[in-house]
């Protein structure tokens, strides 16, 4: 739909996406589950982020994200996955680029591994169910501090 | 089997479901069976080993399955596809993380299998040796059964 043409702009609000200078924010999903990459995708793509890739467990999620370097600003990651988890793959990520933004995707009862990960550098954690509002306040959180 | 393995199954599927649906559920009546239970056509199943062990069967229609993937996702799937099939796999996951938490502070301790999605008509499934409890759960969508079946480990 396009509104914007028939309507005067009320709402000068930047999405939470993009930066001062309208380039949007690029991130990095790594999540086994179709379903929650998916989720994660719409919530942030709706909001003007740029989702550059995707990788399906841990060791890609490293591959993808020594590939994109520097052109990512925050990986989310989950932490039950095949062939590395994700609280190695944290831990490899952050000992390629200390500056890494890592925000760590969890199921509930997982607390030990959320206080792991946040010892070895994670910047955050979200916990599922995932929703928008929940997802949109870590992720800016992070970006902006 | 002891109704205290069960109530977590039921209070975080109920939570879970209203939370990700935003829709009214209705619990009805917990019922025991001894012998093979009919299983609807999608089934997610977790095995549970450790203090306790048993398994944790959520089935649903395939309709059904198909329209809580539907809302899920927010937008309409027509069939079982891998989508579908990931979205009921990440509810699983969901519910049963919970319930073991839950569990946790009870004081047991055991492990997870992550679920598995099991399709198909005219299932059973039996268990030896141990009696299953089943809370039906009435969404807008259709039934959704929560079937556990644990023991602890002799």
């Amino acid at each position: 739909m396009k509104t914007t043409s028939d309507f005067p702009t009320i709402n000068e609000r930047t999405p939470d996406g993009k930066r001062e200078d309208g380039a949007p924010y690029r991130v990095l999903v790594v999540d086994d589950s179709m379903f929650v990459t998916k989720q994660i995708g719409q919530i942030l793509t709706s909001e003007g982020f740029d989702v550059v890739a995707t990788a399906t467990d841990g060791l890609e999620g490293v591959e993808k994200y020594k590939e994109l370097y520097p052109n990512v600003d925050l990986v989310t990651m989950d932490i039950t996955m095949p062939r590395m988890d994700g609280v190695s793959a944290l831990e490899k990520i952050v000992e390629f680029d200390k500056e890494a933004r890592v925000v760590m995707i969890s199921a509930l009862g997982k607390q030990d591994l959320v206080k792991k990960s946040l010892m070895l550098g994670a910047r955050n954690y979200i916990v599922k169910p995932l929703d928008r509002k929940k997802v949109l306040e870590r992720v800016v959180s992070v970006l902006k501090s | 089997m002891r109704v205290e393995y069960i109530n977590p199954f039921v209070e975080s599927a109920f939570g879970i479901i209203q939370e990700v649906l935003q829709s009214q559920i209705v619990r009805k009546d917990l019922y025991l069976k001894k012998t093979s239970q009919p299983v609807m056509g999608v089934a997610a199943l977790v095995g549970l080993a450790g203090d306790v062990e048993g398994r944790v069967l959520i089935d649903m229609s395939q309709q059904t399955a198909v329209k809580i993937a539907s809302t899920m996702n927010g937008e309409e799937l027509t069939e079982m596809d891998e989508l579908a099939k990931a979205t009921i796999t990440e509810l699983a996951n969901m519910i049963t993380a919970q319930a073991v938490t839950k569990l946790f502070d009870l004081g047991f301790k055991f492990d997870l299998t992550p679920p598995s999605i099991i399709t198909g008509d005219n299932m059973q499934v039996s268990n030896a040796d141990v009696e299953a409890l089943i809370v039906p759960l009435e969404l807008p969508q259709g039934l959704v059964e929560i079937n556990v079946a644990i023991r602890e480990r002799m």
